[in-house]
């Protein structure tokens, strides 16, 4: 029994061992397997946990870079003209922001002309230095802090209509941008809300017009920025406005300085002696005066805004284009309705345009409708009733189609 | 046998681990915005936004742009609308809390500022009231009259809670409204409360 059973055992053994000799084999194959997976695995989480942290690190820098804008395309069929497609303005709009202390901000605005040749602006460049919660300090080229339109209603996606009100252009009533130095902000009082610009800057310069390139006389304000005072004298200006309620803002507006001729029609030559002091001839710099008003109520789906605007250059008593004074006048009201429950949008606006020369004066009444594809993507379709002296350029009605997106 | 066991114990840890750092890596959401400017207050955000932007151009939506082009928009606004810098950081609180889904983790910054209110009218006061109006009439275009007979509140409850929380466009709006009205704080009892509300206050 004793030898029956040694041998039983060693058979077990035998069969046991035989058993798990493959077994362990193939275990030690699978862990094999497994390890490799495991690292190979380790490293892709090592790889993925550091693209994690370099995408986590770039979500909070210190500097933003931000680039916004706005442009528009077009068509145009005046009633006295070809009709022609138009690209209107691309203007992008660039944001340098270093925390919330200071901002760099610019606008370019890319134009093509009738001749086909592509016009680059700079629209304005600021650095704004955040000093305060109620107080903002601006150096560079600014857009005009006069009225509403220029600063804040120009660029076309904000625009409820293909143009702009007369008057409110270039060479037009309102001031379009300086370049000097503004602080602004809001702060409220008791309740209401309230804002505010201030700015002293070069100023605008004046140009002149000639028949007979003998005499010659005031033909308009260059109220956009120059990077010289010619003049010498600064510019002080700004805007205060009060909100009684949210949705009714009211402002007035005012500058005040010199301007003097530093140009003549078509580049002629003063019939005087050259330049002297930085102007022409024996210019004298003139009184330079704008006074502004603004409003805006809302509500719902319908806005109702107007906006006032004189600019007065006082008489100069030498000078080759010595003359009296003169004024440039513009206002406007435009009521806008949108049909509720739809992207349809009904505008309507009147205008009127006053200046020394009888040839510019226009009275204008648009009619507009838009189509909202998205707030920031407008379809626009106007028409101009343009009233001015019969044969005037100006006294031509027109038909205009827009694109505009702001982005 | 025993040190077999402990090898596949111990690869089986790893395997665990790593399986777990894999899933953490996956959730890991970067944070919602820079840690300027300071917190603002999201509901007082929601009504400077409604009453601000509107009265130049057309209200962009809070998920057009991410939580970093919105603070310097905001900024950018800050000077055109001049608004104070307690209006702009309120502002960003609210865009930077509507132009997401959900909250994300990690997050203190919408969690700290957005308080929901306890009953459906406070969460209507607090989260709702800027866009939809103290009348229900809405303040916005395109935002939908619940006054209207055959309006948003024709709808059952069922979908309006589905809109309430995952956001919704209306016909005719060109702008949607972010999902729990931008305050990702609100629960379904929130939003369940506030519903009950909404229709008792202005439903027909």
């Amino acid at each position: 029994m004793k030898c029956s059973s040694n041998s039983f055992r060693r058979k077990l053994l035998v069969s046991v061992v035989s058993i798990s000799l493959p077994v362990m084999a193939l275990a030690e194959s699978n862990n094999d397997d497994l390890q490799t997976q495991i690292d190979a695995l380790q490293n892709q989480v090592t790889a993925l946990n550091s693209e994690v942290q370099q995408a986590a690190e770039w979500k909070n820098p210190n500097t933003l870079i931000h680039m916004a804008g706005y442009a528009d395309v077009g068509f145009v069929s005046p009633e006295k003209g070809n009709d022609s497609f138009a690209v209107g303005t691309f203007s992008p709009i660039f944001h340098f922001q270093y925390r919330d202390v200071v901002m760099l901000e610019s606008e370019l605005e890319f134009e093509i002309g009738e001749d086909g040749e592509t016009e680059v602006n700079l629209e304005y460049l600021t650095i704004d230095w955040f000093v305060s919660d109620f107080a903002t300090i601006l150096a560079g080229k600014f857009l005009s802090p006069v009225g509403q339109f220029r600063q804040n209603l120009h660029p076309s996606w904000v625009n409820k209509l293909p143009s702009a009100p007369p008057g409110f252009g270039h060479d037009g009533a309102a001031p379009i941008s300086d370049l000097g130095l503004q602080v602004r902000g809001g702060f409220p009082i008791g309740g209401i809300r309230t804002n505010y610009a201030v700015y002293v800057s070069n100023g605008p310069e004046l140009n002149s017009e000639t028949e007979d390139e003998t005499e010659f006389e005031l033909e308009g304000v260059r109220a956009e920025a120059f990077g010289a005072d010619r003049d010498g004298d600064k510019t002080f200006g700004g805007r205060f406005a009060v909100l009684p309620v949210s949705s009714i803002e009211i402002g007035l507006s005012f500058a005040t300085g010199k301007a003097a001729v530093t140009e003549l029609e078509n580049g002629l030559e003063p019939p005087t002696a050259g330049l002297e002091s930085g102007f022409i001839g024996s210019e004298t710099a003139r009184d330079y005066d704008v006074t502004g008003a603004d409003f805006v109520w809302f509500t719902g789906n319908l806005s109702f805004r107007g906006e006032y605007v004189k600019t007065k250059i006082g008489e100069a008593t030498t000078g080759v284009s010595a003359g009296e004074a003169a004024t440039w006048e513009s206002i406007y009201t435009q009521l806008a309705y949108r049909l509720p429950g739809t992207k349809w949008e009904g505008v309507i606006r009147y205008g009127d345009f006053d200046s020394p020369h009888n040839s510019q004066d226009v009275t204008q009444t648009m009619l507009g409708i838009n189509y909202l594809v998205s707030n920031n993507f407008i379809a626009k379709l106007g028409y101009e009733i343009n009233d001015g002296v019969t044969g005037s350029p100006v006294d031509d009605d027109r038909t205009l189609l827009q694109l505009a997106y702001g982005f | 046998m025993i040190s077999i066991n402990n090898r596949i114990h111990n690869q089986r840890y790893k395997l665990s681990r790593a399986s777990l750092l894999l899933l953490v890596a996956g959730f890991v959401q970067p944070t919602i915005a820079a840690d300027y400017p300071e917190a603002g207050n999201f509901s007082n955000g929601s009504k400077v936004w409604v009453e601000n932007c509107n009265r130049c151009h057309n209200m962009r939506g809070p998920k057009e742009l991410k939580d970093d082009q919105w603070i310097s928009t905001a900024f950018h606004m800050r000077l055109r609308a001049g608004l104070t810098g307690q209006e702009t950081r309120d502002i960003i609180t609210f865009l930077q809390a509507s132009n997401t889904k959900t909250v994300a983790s990690g997050s203190t910054l919408v969690s700290a500022v957005i308080s929901k209110g306890t009953t459906g009218m406070e969460t209507y006061e607090k989260t709702c009231i800027a866009c939809h109006g103290g009348n229900g009439k809405g303040t916005l275009p395109g935002t939908p009259d619940f006054t209207s007979s055959d309006g948003a509140l024709s709808k059952t409850d069922e979908v309006l809670i589905d809109h309430i929380t995952n956001g919704f466009q209306s016909d005719g709006s060109p702008m949607a409204m972010p999902p729990r009205g931008g305050n990702a704080n609100l629960s379904a009892t929130d939003i369940s409360a506030v519903l009950k509300y909404i229709r008792e206050a202005f439903g027909k």
